[in-house]
């Protein structure tokens, strides 16, 4: 099944310049989610390979309304960026091997999966608002720029609702809506910076530059919260 | 002298530095012992902890926390000066967004205080007929303890049965993973079994006093969050 995979990352890579072929990159993976999702009879949440391909397909999913937007609607180098995002997480998901195990009872509820769920989106909202980011430093399209801020602020909105989520979970899992880990330390520290990034904002138009860089870095600080953190620190958020 | 103080805390700039200072000692932190899975900081009232640890492995907290401690002042004083220059002359709904957002940070930075001044967590193992005790004399009877394994021998499922209340108004519930009991003011959980050679079960006891604080706050946060993401849309 792996194949469907492999033709989604060549789809996105080879020609999301052309938005048809963008499409069939996002319904290739969107099959392979829900051939996933059949066979584990459940949203494919766990381990690296589930939740890299869910993040990959989050990442061209959320890209979709920036295509009907007037800055981007003839910009063949936006699709192709978030194309090649999408690629690159699909890719990285092939090494891994995709867990068929059934879920530990603590993972048996709706808020886990709107914890995850909702955060994927999140962090693919943050991906887009770094390829905006970039394409504002390159070409000064003040436009693009407010569209960055779009995706961050509803990113942010599904951030925070992950936390809510999250914290709801916590209390009826382990008593306690906050733990000191690191995912949790990491997981505030997204979130104040976009926090942060939303306050730049209101410090004008001299800040443009600024603000477009705190977009990019955030979504630095985006991938150290999820791979990162899973992979340098012990923590019981690993994937 | 107070209006240069009070000017002080009203600078968005100061609130930005202050994000920043406390982004940075929470990073310091989660690479730190204290911020470490397993570390003892989860396991006691956050400032029983403070007080206990040496300042050598907690002076990333107190930072964070004089941090939040000025941050919430600023975002106090911000909210004010915001709602004072801009009321009536702009729509109502932009105006009141962002300081439902700051209301909800306030009662979730309250909240934690809540927690860490009054939090209490408790393990204990339990075997199948023994009771779990209260100070007031209060007995919880652990019933049952049963567990469910799937084809390749991975638990599925495990619960204990509690039973609790006065004679002739005894009630039950059996606690499971995600479905505690709230019993006289504290969660009771239930977090593994064994079934050989006794039956037994790990439980905890947890009092978390910022929970009903934090719920709200979370709450008036998501929804100024709403309105501001739809008085911002088509913008």
């Amino acid at each position: 099944m792996k194949w469907i995979l492999v033709a989604a990352a060549a789809l996105y890579l080879f020609g999301s310049f052309k938005r048809p072929v963008f499409f069939a990159g996002l319904l290739a993976e969107l099959v392979y989610l829900a051939l996933r999702g059949v066979e584990l009879g459940r949203l494919p949440l766990i381990g690296p390979h589930d939740t890299l391909v869910f993040f990959s397909t989050s990442i061209a999913l959320m890209a979709v309304p920036f295509f009907y937007t007037p800055p981007l609607r003839d910009s063949d180098g936006f699709s192709w960026s978030v194309g090649f995002l999408a690629a690159l997480f699909a890719l990285l998901a092939l090494p891994f091997p995709s867990f068929n195990m059934p879920l530990p009872p603590i993972l048996r509820t709706l808020w886990f999966e709107f914890h995850v769920a909702l955060a994927f989106f999140a962090y693919a909202l943050f991906g887009v608002g770094a390829v905006l980011g970039g394409m504002f430093l390159k070409d000064r399209a003040r436009a693009v720029l407010d569209l960055q801020y779009k995706a961050a602020l509803v990113g942010y909105a599904f951030f925070s609702a992950s936390m809510v989520s999250g914290g709801i979970w916590g209390y009826y899992a382990w008593g306690t809506y906050w733990l000191w880990t690191p995912k949790e330390l990491w997981t505030s520290i997204l979130w104040l910076f976009y926090t942060l990034y939303l306050h730049i904002r209101l410090k004008g138009a001299q800040w443009e530059r600024m603000v477009a860089w705190a977009g990019i870095i955030g979504f630095a600080v985006t991938l150290f919260t999820y791979l990162g953190v899973s992979m340098l620190m012990k923590s019981s958020h690993s994937f | 002298m107070l209006t240069k103080i009070y000017d002080r805390l009203a600078s968005l700039t100061l609130g930005l530095w202050l994000i920043g200072g406390v982004c940075l000692f929470l990073g310091i932190g989660s690479f730190s012992g204290g911020g470490a899975e397993g570390s003892s900081i989860n396991d006691m009232p956050l400032f029983a902890w403070l007080r206990e640890t040496p300042v050598v492995t907690s002076w990333w907290l107190w930072l964070t926390i004089a941090c939040l401690a000025l941050l919430a002042l600023n975002t106090v004083v911000c909210s004010i000066e915001s709602l004072r220059n801009k009321y009536g002359r702009t729509n109502f709904l932009v105006l009141i967004a962002p300081q439902l957002m700051h209301l909800g940070f306030l009662l979730i930075v309250l909240a934690h205080l809540f927690s860490a001044y009054g939090g209490y967590k408790q393990v204990m193992q339990v075997y199948e007929g023994s009771a779990i005790g209260f100070p007031d004399g209060e007995r919880v009877q652990v019933a049952a303890i049963t567990a469910a394994a799937g084809p390749m021998g991975m638990m599925t499922d495990f619960g204990a049965e509690l039973r609790y209340g006065a004679p002739g108004n005894e009630k039950s519930q059996t606690i499971r993973p995600n479905e505690p009991l709230f019993y006289k003011g504290v969660g009771i959980y239930v977090k593994d079994v064994g079934m050989v050679p006794e039956r037994t079960a790990l439980v905890e006891i947890h009092r978390e006093p910022g929970a009903g604080c934090a719920l709200a706050g979370a709450l008036l946060f998501t929804v100024g969050n709403v309105v501001l993401l739809a008085v911002r849309r088509g913008k």
